[in-house]
């Protein structure tokens, strides 16, 4: 199946998501394909300073992807995801942000309507895809490795309709059908990992970051499975700090891929700041 | 502007009307992950505002201190969109030129909006040049981070802008006319 990308800002720079993503979703045939001239989404810094421009920046992904009839949009980052599915609400409940939004868009002869459905990857190979189709391309047995299942806020919430909104279970089902073990009980999953505040506020927000590790150690896990860059990065980068015991935090892209047998150079495991070495675990 | 005005900008531009359906319950506050460092928790923040002391309630870190982690916004048993009310306090304080004085999200917010009015995009490094300028500390403390991220060849360097920028530009600028006219 086909599919509209936006990679997003962070998605090249983040620990491996890039290649991980590419190669299983090449094993997967979920086709991703990248929306042409793509921009930034704005995130939470233009939600903050601006009212027009801020959904200005996710109207124009979406009506780039309408230009070249995509049904759909896929994210990878939670951010961004969050961001296109607000934008889409706030133009669906008010005529007059629609028309010039509109206006602002025909300068590049663009335009928005709100047709386009707006999904996050992990969610796609959850709903769209059958696990026992997933089963089959399985060739590494991780049942002795116990994946503590981190989602962060902005893909359930503040929606709540595509998985629980404090206990989702979406990404729990993936790990079970690549033949892992889910941590169970892990209560940090949706714990918000201080997303951009991280280097303005560190000592406020490590707290968040405490809880996610530590939780994830009390339940048993080795590793920690995400699925936005931002969440990756805030909860690989500062453990140094945190005085407990190190835990890899892997992309879900990067667990599917080493449960397909792709080598860990495919995934690019090694820009993983806290190191996950597949031997360990005996595969 | 005075209380009188600012409430109404807020309570009529930006729905803040809703906040009269708020029962004081403190759930916001009692879910909130920063709650603890913030001036006002959203439920008293917003009790100021009913009572229209906006001044004082744009002079707190609060909004500058919310993630917009949607903790409270799911949880409020009045559906009061919490976090966006928060992102409306943010501009206008900002507009007001009112700001807590230990407050450094608006130069984080700046560097990043910097980098995407030149490109249409961002990259880590494109953004913390730009905040360095207005916080070094912050990001000299991070500067052994930049160490192990170069090492690992994670940082990038190169922004690859839009490819039609100029169209990218033209759009952002015709929407900034349009705001300022309505
Ligand atoms: S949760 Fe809602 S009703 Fe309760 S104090 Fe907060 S804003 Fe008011
Ligand atoms: S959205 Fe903001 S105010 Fe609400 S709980 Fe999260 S940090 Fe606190």
């Amino acid at each position: 199946m086909k599919y509209g990308f936006f990679p997003g800002c962070t998605f090249k720079g983040a620990a491996g998501y890039k290649e991980s993503t590419e190669a299983v979703s090449q094993i997967l045939q979920t086709e991703l394909v990248e929306i042409e001239d793509w921009n930034c989404c704005g995130a939470t810094s233009y939600w903050s300073l601006e009212d027009l421009p801020a959904l200005i920046l996710p109207a124009r992904v979406m009506a780039l992807a309408e230009k070249h009839n995509f049904k759909e949009v896929v994210n990878v980052c939670n951010a961004c995801y969050s961001t296109l599915r607000k934008a889409q609400d706030k133009l669906a409940e008010d005529e007059r942000l629609m028309e010039q939004v509109n206006e602002a868009l025909a300068e590049e002869t663009l335009s928005y309507t709100g047709s386009t459905k707006i999904r996050h990857y992990m969610e796609v190979v959850v709903n769209d895809l059958d696990p026992e189709e997933i089963k089959k391309h399985i060739k590494v047995n991780l049942k002795h490795l116990t994946i503590a299942p981190y989602y962060g806020c902005q893909l359930n919430r503040p929606w709540g309709d595509i998985d629980d909104l404090q206990h989702p279970v979406m990404m729990d089902r993936l790990i079970e059908t690549l033949g892992a073990s889910v941590a169970t009980n892990y209560s940090a999953k949706t714990v918000c990992c201080g997303a951009s505040h991280m280097m303005p506020y560190e000592k406020n927000c490590l707290p968040q970051i405490r809880r996610i590790v530590s939780d994830a150690h009390a339940k048993g896990a080795q590793a920690i499975s995400t699925l936005c860059p931002l969440c990756q990065f805030n909860v690989d980068a500062p453990q140094s700090a945190l005085d407990l015991p190190d835990i890899p935090v892997l992309y879900f892209t990067q667990l599917m891929g080493l449960a397909f047998g792709l080598e860990e150079k495919d995934l690019q495991l090694k820009k993983l700041l806290v190191p996950f070495k597949m031997a360990v675990w005996g595969g | 502007m005075d209380n009188a005005a600012l409430k109404e900008k807020f309570f009529e531009k930006y729905h803040g009307e809703e906040l009269q359906n708020c029962i004081q319950c403190g759930t916001c506050s009692g879910s909130c992950p920063l709650a603890p460092y913030m001036d006002y928790g959203p439920r008293q923040l917003f009790q100021l505002a009913r009572e229209g002391d906006m001044e004082e309630i744009l002079k707190a870190n609060t909004m500058w201190l919310c993630v917009s982690c949607y903790n409270c916004t799911v949880k409020c048993p009045r559906d009061i969109v919490i976090t966006d009310h928060m992102y409306t306090l943010k501009k206008i304080a900002l507009q007001e030129g009112i700001q807590a004085p230990t407050t450094k999200l608006p130069a984080l917010y700046k560097s990043f909006m910097g980098s995407v009015e030149r490109y249409g995009k961002i990259t880590d490094i494109s953004v913390m040049n730009r905040y360095a300028f207005r916080q070094p500390m912050d990001v000299m403390g991070n500067a052994f981070l930049a160490l192990k991220l170069a090492r690992r060849k994670r940082l990038e360097y190169k922004v690859h802008p839009v490819k039609n920028l100029a169209g990218f530009k033209k759009v952002m600028k015709k929407a900034r006319e349009l705001e300022k006219t309505s």
